[in-house]
């Protein structure tokens, strides 16, 4: 969607806090945080439904809220959404009818759990590759509803392929609960197709795009 | 079940964006309750979490990777080729690496790794993402003007060098391989690793430090 996410390119954000978020937490509940998004909470949503979850936030928390307090309200959305925990449990912070509790785990079943996590997104794709490395090609002009991986500066410009990956999850349908593969490509573009002549020459951007948000150029 | 409804979820999201206390500490208190009261995750499973991404999994994991790459030039062949399978000769294969790609800094080009549209990152083989991978700044500047970027982290490039910035927007993630310090022809791979630095993996580091 054309939501507030998508900030490639957008100015006005000031500087990178280089020193200052260094560190990847600077609170122990966003430490909480991550270790809870670590487990599979809700097994049914995908991980573009949890992106799209993301987007549909409030415009103006999305801007204003730290990270971390944007998944704990997206993973809250998730709940309610799920029917894990009612809006009013929610607003408990307690549910009405507690499950046996889950069992802990340990460091090294972490650790091990980590390894086993390493998942392919490769998804058979039911047509042949209509794009080759080399072949110039143009992005569409506008994103597919409700969730897209075509950001807002890409649009409408003119790049390269320089990579074929097969077909991998479309994140379009995946947003939908749907598995569906599709073409992925690495498309380069020249730093001035994307921001113009001010641009350094010799610069170039690469995104992952697949091969519906592509046409010949 | 999940509902894939999005004009739902956007629903629920106005919902709690009017009705709960936006402190996000009691935001995650309530989450943390409900998932452990709904038996899908004990307390002490988060604490293992963080102890495993603070002992076991960060970026020493891709320092000793980019190390046997500067020194065993077959490695580093089958890491460019395929870095997903390279790592495993590690066991550091995991979560977000299945679709592993590394690319070479060279006296001539420079590589920086951003998401714009989120904040994807290789976790298993450099652990937790630093906040300012996350902040807004670098998402919308990285892709617009990588060089005032790089200054900002002390990096200062020549004309002659080529910037290119790979924005994740798949499930592929990239690690940088930073240029072999001068001054350090015979050092071993751990002595190697040390000279790595996190932000060199990520590309907003690019001379690094020998003797």
């Amino acid at each position: 969607m054309d939501g507030i996410h998508d900030l490639g390119g957008k100015e006005g954000y000031g500087p990178v806090p280089v020193q200052s978020g260094d560190a990847p937490f600077a609170h122990d509940w966003e430490r909480r945080m991550w270790g809870l998004a670590r487990e599979a909470l809700v097994p049914s949503i995908t991980i573009d439904w949890f992106r799209h979850g993301l987007e549909l936030m409030v415009p103006g928390d999305y801007l204003t809220y730290s990270y971390f307090q944007k998944w704990a309200t997206n993973y809250l959305m998730i709940f309610a959404d799920d029917g894990i925990a009612t809006l009013d449990e929610i607003a408990a912070g307690h549910v009405a009818q507690p499950a046996p509790p889950a069992a802990p785990k340990t460091t090294a079943q972490i650790v091990e759990q980590v390894r086993a996590g390493c998942t392919d997104f490769s998804t058979p794709a039911d047509t042949a590759a209509r794009f080759g490395v080399g072949d110039t090609v143009r992005t569409l002009p506008h994103g597919t509803a409700p969730h897209t991986r075509l950001p807002a500066y890409a649009r409408d410009r003119s790049g390269t392929v320089i990579a074929h990956h097969g077909a991998h999850l479309l994140p379009d349908e995946g947003a939908k609960g749907r598995h569906v593969g599709q073409h992925l490509y690495t498309v380069s573009f020249t730093a001035r197709e994307l921001w113009g002549a001010d641009a350094h020459p010799a610069d170039t951007v690469t995104l992952e795009l697949w091969e519906s948000y592509l046409v010949p150029a | 079940m999940t509902s894939f409804d999005s004009k739902k979820a956007a629903d629920i999201h106005r919902h709690l964006h009017s009705h709960l206390p936006p402190d996000p500490a009691l935001r995650v208190k309530a989450l943390e309750s409900l998932a452990v009261e709904r038996g899908l995750i004990a307390p002490e499973t988060i604490d293992a979490w963080v102890e495993a991404y603070s002992e076991h999994i960060g970026p020493m994991r891709g320092a000793k990777v980019i190390a046997r790459a500067w020194t065993d030039p077959d490695f580093k062949a089958r890491l460019l080729e395929n870095a997903t399978a390279a790592i495993t000769e590690f066991g550091f294969e995991g979560n977000a690496t299945g679709h592993l790609h590394a690319v070479e800094n060279t006296p001539t080009q420079h590589n920086m790794v951003v998401c714009t549209l989120c904040s994807c990152y290789p976790f298993s083989i450099l652990g937790m993402s630093p906040a300012w991978y996350k902040s807004a700044a670098y998402r919308s500047r990285a892709v617009r003007e990588p060089r005032a970027v790089l200054a900002e982290f002390g990096v200062t490039l020549p004309d002659t060098v080529a910037v290119r910035v790979w924005d994740s927007t798949a499930e592929l993630r990239y690690i940088v391989i930073p240029e072999r310090p001068p001054g350090t022809e015979g050092w071993d791979e751990d002595r190697l690793a040390a000279t790595v630095t996190r932000n060199s993996m990520i590309g907003t580091d690019r001379v690094l430090k020998g003797a």
